[in-house]
């Protein structure tokens, strides 16, 4: 039962999970930038949301749209005047790398200053559990993560698939000087990508405020994860950056059966150390070549 | 005041030790490590253990921590081999994480949370370390053969032999380097010497826990080496002091409250961080010299 019990939650962490790292797949599959800053965004989405909701007592879906907005602007921001003027005189992964990473400790430092350092939890009738059977506790919220993460698929899916912008944005992944050659515009493509991939951090951060709670480094943590669960997935693959996330969320979650809560973090970066020195590629992902 | 100062002078001597061999792998090798409080860290828990448990002297607690952390290193010299770029440093930010488990957990060695603490001071052939004068002396000599072990392998062939390692592997290869021979033993002196500065940590502050290896410290280390310049010799130095002196400058600052001046001081070097790439990716430190290289 106790593992039941955990592999629902795994479930719920892991489609938390998916959400954040699809996001930075889709900006890094597309713009071959690597936006460690994804994180910032979390936590920008994460207190706003806690912040219009919580405290000034919002409805729920003008709280979400704020996140969304300040998010976005967020992500497209940070690729107008930041990635973009780095990419102009220099391309290195190293030089954009750093800048991310300073960006990250700027917003994680402001958020600390503006809303308190403490933890905060966002409580809604949703968080609390219930019993389903002897033993089994499942809080209603588990079902809407993954309700919310299906639906965000679907909906990314149809979008690369079946939409212009969409299967520009694909064709910017695999090769962007033909994009350039059909006419499009790189360019508008990557801001396309970054409000993309920004926006989808909103369900997992809000999700994040209700169950877990939040504090100004959660950033770090969800950088890492979702780092971990694209290069586990595979490098350029969407599903696999899902995938990725959804057994990272499992791994951390099972991992409570046998060993102590401060190992999980552990257990998370064990498969990614395993992945990275036996197969790179991850497991949906392209060859690596030359890299 | 005078005293502030020395301890002051201290840390930036176990932090510049700390930056110059970080920029030997990082801005040399092109292998950029977030790793780098691991072995920080397991120099200072390794030389207090052995002054504790064994009674060593300052050459056996550094040495063994040297050695230990040599050893370490291959777990980050083995994806080093096999991945670069993004791959590498997540491999390298795994490992930071699983090292802070490892310090906070493994009570037997490192003391769990607590940390080590009541470490004897450091001897020497008799000598006794007491003083923070007699440390900083220590340190400033440390960092002195630091920089020269690393200007000397820098400057040599085997230098040469990281660069073009660093600008492009295969060319590397082709011409008859050992790359995989090259990178291990670039990881292994920059970690080993990493303990060193550990080992003085230890022995300095007589207290050691897992605060001071954590995952901020890594990125603080890199952002020492990249604000004062990657690849040049001096500009670590350079960088660490204004990171170090940072904090102290600003609580002459009227007005700020005292609680916000860490978090202040961290969104100043993060902007810094920023600024600079998109202004000046070689570091401040290259402005004037004018040998800031970024590759």
């Amino acid at each position: 039962m106790l593992l039941l019990q955990l592999l629902i939650n795994g479930l719920q962490l892991g489609a938390i999970y998916a959400l954040t790292a699809v996001g930075f797949a889709l900006i890094f599959g597309s713009t071959r930038i690597f936006h460690v800053a994804h994180g910032a965004a979390f936590t920008i989405a994460a207190y706003l949301f806690w912040w219009s909701f919580s405290k000034l007592q919002w409805h729920w879906l003008p709280a979400l749209l704020l996140a969304s907005a300040a998010v976005i602007a967020f992500g497209v921001a940070m690729e107008r005047w930041i990635y973009r003027p780095i990419q102009r005189h220099e391309g290195a992964f190293f030089t954009v790398f750093i800048a991310a990473f300073g960006m990250q400790i700027v917003v994680q430092n402001a958020v600390g200053t503006v809303f308190g350092r403490g933890f905060e939890t966002v409580s809604v009738a949703l968080s609390r559990a219930v019993p389903i059977a002897t033993g089994l506790y499942v809080a209603p919220v588990a079902l809407v993560a993954i309700g919310a993460a299906l639906v965000c698929f679907v909906a990314l899916a149809w979008f690369l698939t079946r939409t212009q912008v969409g299967t520009g944005l694909r064709a910017l992944s695999d090769n962007p000087d033909l994009v350039r050659v059909f006419g499009l515009d790189p360019t508008r493509l990557s801001q396309v990508a970054f409000a993309l991939g920004s926006a989808l951090v909103v369900p997992g951060a809000a999700l994040t405020a209700v169950t877990q709670g939040i504090n100004p480094n959660i950033g770090a943590h969800i950088m890492l994860i979702s780092l971990a669960a694209t290069i586990v997935g595979g490098i350029g693959s969407l599903t696999g950056a899902a995938c990725g996330g959804l057994l990272l969320g499992l791994a951390e979650s099972l991992a409570l059966w046998k060993l102590d809560a401060q190992w999980s973090e552990g257990v998370t970066f064990v498969i990614l150390f395993v992945f990275i020195i036996f197969r790179p590629a991850g497991f949906l992902g392209r060859p690596l070549g030359t890299k | 005041m005078l005293a502030y100062l020395t301890n002051l002078a201290v840390l930036i001597s176990i932090n510049a030790i700390l930056a110059v061999t970080l920029n030997f792998v990082l801005g040399y090798a092109g292998i950029f490590s977030m790793a780098h409080a691991v072995f920080f860290g397991v120099g200072a828990y390794t030389a207090a253990v052995v002054a504790i448990k064994l009674g060593g002297g300052l050459l056996l607690a550094t040495g063994a921590g040297m050695a230990v952390a040599a050893l370490i290193s291959l777990a980050l010299a083995l994806p080093a081999l096999r991945v670069r770029g993004e791959y590498f440093v997540a491999a390298s930010l795994g490992l930071q994480m699983l090292a802070i488990t490892v310090f906070s957990e493994w009570k037997a060695f490192t003391g769990g949370i607590g940390g080590i603490t009541n470490i004897p001071p450091a001897r020497l052939f008799g000598f006794e370390f007491a003083t923070p004068a007699q440390y900083l002396v220590l340190t400033l000599l440390c960092l002195a053969a630091v920089l020269a072990i690393v200007r000397l392998l820098v400057r040599g062939s085997f230098g040469r032999s990281l660069k073009a390692i660093r600008d492009n592997e295969t060319a590397a290869a082709t011409y008859g380097k050992n790359v995989a021979v090259v990178k291990t033993i670039a990881v292994a002196v920059s970690s080993s010497l990493a303990a060193v500065a550990g080992s003085l940590y230890a022995f300095y502050m007589s207290f050691v826990n897992v605060e001071s290896f954590v995952l901020d410290t890594s990125v603080l280390l890199i952002a020492m080496v990249v604000i004062g310049g990657v690849a040049t010799l001096t500009g670590p130095i350079v960088g660490t002091m204004l990171i170090l002196l940072l904090p102290a400058a600003l609580s002459y600052l009227p007005g700020l409250p005292s609680t916000e001046i860490g978090s202040i001081q961290q969104i100043v070097y993060g902007a810094a961080m920023v600024l600079l790439m998109i202004f000046r990716p070689g570091g401040v430190w290259s402005l004037r010299r004018g040998q800031g290289q970024t590759r």
